[in-house]
């Protein structure tokens, strides 16, 4: 699982049916450089490459996620699906202290 | 499975039913120098790892489902174990 910021979203005409009733965000994931620390998601974009993620569980533009990229993206389907992201929790807090090293 | 270090963790109340009481850990990447390689992972952690600790993580989902006691979940990265030393074939020793 990565983080990543919601910073828009998708609304599809025609979806594969198994996919039918999900959401799709657009995630800006974080990095090292640009990671959230406490309660409020960083201002502005990370330098990773956005992607779309699909969401059941209702994340909102601004908010900071869990997605869960790879194979088990799609592991929560009864049915197969084409799903590579797949959107596993919202976060609430982060508590990151990365090690400086001289 | 990759060496990585503990760098902090993530409190989230709704998420995938699966990951319910499992600790939430971010853990970077590092080389055999301890320096961070590639982006930091969430992972799930059932042995209780400390802050700023050297850990073996593993990409297995199909063990980490295994471990959560759910064929649905989406769970990937987990912590399968805690390192207590490091040796490399050169000089340059992992001791950061």
């Amino acid at each position: 699982m990565r983080l990543g910021k919601v910073i828009g979203r998708v609304t599809l005409n025609l979806v594969v049916p198994n996919l039918v009733g999900g959401r799709w965000l657009i995630v800006s994931p974080f990095n090292r450089d640009f990671f959230q620390n406490g309660k409020e998601s960083p201002e502005g974009l990370s330098k990773e490459s956005t992607l779309v993620v699909y969401d059941n569980i209702g994340a909102d533009v601004g908010q900071t996620i869990g997605f869960v990229e790879g194979r088990e993206a799609a592991q929560p389907f009864l049915e197969p699906a084409p799903v590579d992201a797949f959107n596993a929790a919202l976060v609430d807090c982060v508590f990151y202290e990365p090690l400086k090293i001289k | 499975m990759l060496l990585a270090r503990v760098e902090g963790s993530v409190v989230a109340v709704r998420k995938h039913p699966s990951l319910e009481g499992w600790r939430l850990i971010i853990c970077q990447p590092i080389n055999k120098t301890g320096e961070p390689e590639s982006v930091p992972q969430i992972a799930i952690d059932p042995l209780g790892a400390g802050m700023h600790q050297k850990v073996i993580i593993s990409s297995d989902g199909a063990a980490a489902r295994k471990t959560v006691g759910d064929e649905f979940s989406p769970v990937r990265w987990m912590i399968i174990g805690i390192v207590d030393e490091t040796e490399s074939c050169e000089s340059e020793q992992i001791n950061r």
